[in-house]
């Protein structure tokens, strides 16, 4: 039996900054055979430490077919992202995980994926596409759209890039205000959905963001014919220990850290509070 | 209802037992505390165990819970990190405990084994011994009778002692841990006849006879809780009543909420669980400043329908309340159990 609260080790290999305040840390544990043993699902999540400030849940925003390292990207707005944020390459950290259910592919096989990402609620679905497109056969038709604020808020901008060459991809990016340079799409995440060939009964769609957007995104869903099981989303909320024990993250009778954080539209809908 | 194994022991021999397990692990009872009240505290002879006592106003989950309870050391040296695991499994007898703190100790076991075990509670369980006072009187606040949780049990404890009314105890012995504590004392224990098993049924009987009728009914608020027909009403006015300090989420034998922290130590930290209540605000507040559950209406009602709604009865295996009335003693304004449960069922407060 685990101690379910016990960190380990791990060092920040690299960091690369996304936007302004969001920056990627790319992770491995001390202990080498940790690190190979280490498995996970796509949508599953870590909880991170800077020893003397605190513990956080951040997602796996890296796919499991990558093996190497752990990717996390983090946007500063507290005091244990404040405290990554100052970190650096070479630095320790405390790791707990992978925590939480994730996404299962074995039931998306098949089927045609839809991921529809707002800001910072890419990274969630980041190792997800990645998972899908390093196994590009199991999957029908792919299509990611993609809306941020501004283009200097847009994160992986090397990665849309590789995402909009592939021909195996249907990729639409948006941002609700432009800057100069920007030739793209303006408008909400929504506006998207005119630009794609959809087809609903064969499709599951993915979306993360932030919740206003959620909820505009899912209505619009609905209305274009998605069963509400279809609909696949994360939620967050405050958590301490990740593992079912400490209930800070409960919505209902449902831990958000063990039940979810993935959840079907059609399971948030009938969440209690 | 499987008979159990009892024996007899005369009150007079008890001290005796008493030395004998205080050999063998730190012996935590009921004594008085410096100001005149009870208090669970480890014992340095038999003679400080209190045997008529009011039930402390801390319930002793502090001993398998503490409020604060560092378990792992975070070192530095030249860059590198060492993190030493603080593991307690520290033999300890939990001596003269009433038994809806058995239940509530029962109600935590299945909590802390459910999904992912805890091995950190696992291993100060596993080293506690359970030996219970069954309650032959109801105490002034107590409702156990409502929850299953007493005031005699059938299961859960190491030992039950049951006074009989000639100046012994009949000990009835609930485990192998139970029979355990026993050995090395046997000379002091006859086995019990069963006129002496007989005795403790009209004891129980009677016990339960003088709770009366008039308790706290969890079916009906089982049921409004479960299907949402509390109006929000009820739960603004009685949100209004809370004065969010805690107390009855501290005071409570099955609550269990915690937060983790890492606090300085020897130059570098330790990293602690530490108790925490869900009717604090910070609670569920997030990074953003967003909070899910602000208001007290919905904090209250997130106390009551983890305690009491089907969807926690099936995942918990029980009501979550052992009816030791802690909540009614601690609670400033009024929203303890039996008010709120009342409340619910009748769909007014009367604060």
């Amino acid at each position: 039996m685990d101690d379910l609260l016990l960190p380990s080790v791990a060092t920040i290999l690299d960091q690369r900054d996304e936007t302004p305040d969001t920056r990627t840390l790319q992770l491995r544990f001390r202990d080498g055979e940790r690190q190979d043993r280490f498995a996970f699902r796509p949508g599953q999540f870590l909880e991170l430490s800077v020893f003397g400030l605190g513990e956080a849940p951040f997602c796996l925003a890296s796919s499991p077919t990558r093996r190497e390292s752990l990717e996390v990207t983090v946007r500063r707005t507290g005091r244990v992202t404040d405290g990554l944020h100052a970190l650096g390459p070479g630095n320790e950290i405390g790791l707990r995980g992978p925590c939480g259910n994730g996404f299962d592919l074995d039931a998306a096989a098949g089927h045609d994926l839809l991921f529809v990402a707002g800001g910072i609620g890419l990274p969630p679905l980041r190792g997800l596409i990645w998972n899908v497109l390093d196994d590009r056969d199991r999957f029908g038709r792919v299509t990611i759209l993609y809306g941020a604020r501004t283009p200097t808020d847009l994160v992986y901008k090397d990665e849309l890039k590789i995402w909009a060459a592939r021909d195996d991809v249907e990729f639409r990016v948006t941002v609700d205000r432009g800057e100069p340079g920007w030739t793209g799409t303006v408008g909400l995440v929504p506006v998207l959905f005119e630009t794609v060939e959809l087809r609903p009964a064969r499709t599951l769609a993915y979306v993360c963001g932030p919740p206003i957007m959620i909820k505009f995104v899912i209505q619009d869903l609905l209305a274009r014919g998605f069963a509400e099981e279809r609909v696949i989303s994360t939620l967050e909320r405050t958590m301490q220990c990740g593992v079912g024990k400490c209930n800070h993250c409960c919505i209902g009778h449902l831990f958000v850290c063990r039940d979810g954080p993935v959840f079907t539209y059609r399971q948030i809908r009938e969440m209690v509070e | 209802m499987p008979p159990q194994d009892a024996v007899i022991i005369a009150r007079a021999d008890v001290p005796r037992w008493v030395a004998a397990l205080c050999a063998r692990a730190v012996v935590i009872a009921p004594t008085a505390g410096p100001l005149g009240d009870t208090v669970f505290s480890a014992i340095g002879s038999p003679g400080e165990i209190l045997w008529d006592f009011e039930n402390p106003l801390q319930p002793p989950k502090q001993f398998l819970l503490p409020q604060a309870d560092p378990f792992v050391r975070i070192r530095r040296n030249n860059g590198h990190v060492t993190l030493e695991p603080v593991r307690d499994d520290g033999r300890r007898i939990l001596f003269n405990v009433r038994n809806c703190d058995v239940s509530g100790f029962r109600y935590l076991q299945g909590v802390y084994a459910r999904d992912l075990p805890d091995a950190a509670y696992a291993r100060r369980a596993d080293a506690t011994a359970l030996v219970s006072l069954a309650c032959t009187r109801p105490c002034p606040l107590g409702f156990c009778v409502c929850c299953d949780a007493g005031p005699f049990l059938r299961a859960g404890f190491d030992l039950q002692l049951v006074p009989l009314r000639d100046d012994r105890l009949l000990v009835e012995i609930g485990s192998e841990k139970g029979r355990a504590l026993l050995e090395g004392a046997g000379a002091l224990f006859r086995a019990a006849t069963p006129e002496d098993v007989a005795a403790r049924e009209t004891l129980e009987a009677a016990a339960r006879r003088d709770f009366g009728t008039e308790t706290c009914h969890f079916g009906s608020a089982m049921r409004r809780l479960s299907t949402r027909r509390v109006p929000q009403a009820l739960w603004d006015a009685m949100g209004d009543w809370c004065l969010e300090c805690g107390g009855c989420t501290h005071a409570c034998p099955t609550c269990y909420c915690f937060s983790v922290s890492d606090r300085p130590c020897d130059g570098g930290w330790t990293r602690n669980r530490t108790w925490d209540s869900c009717q604090y605000e910070a609670f569920t507040l997030e990074a953003s400043g967003h909070n899910p559950r602000q208001p007290k209406r919905s904090r209250m009602w997130r106390r009551f329908y983890h305690k009491a709604s089907a969807q926690y009865y099936q995942r918990d295996g029980g009501v979550g309340c052992v009816g030791c009335g802690r909540c009614i003693k601690v609670c400033m304004g009024t929203t303890d159990m039996p008010a709120v449960v009342g409340a619910i069922r009748k769909g007014v407060w009367h604060g």
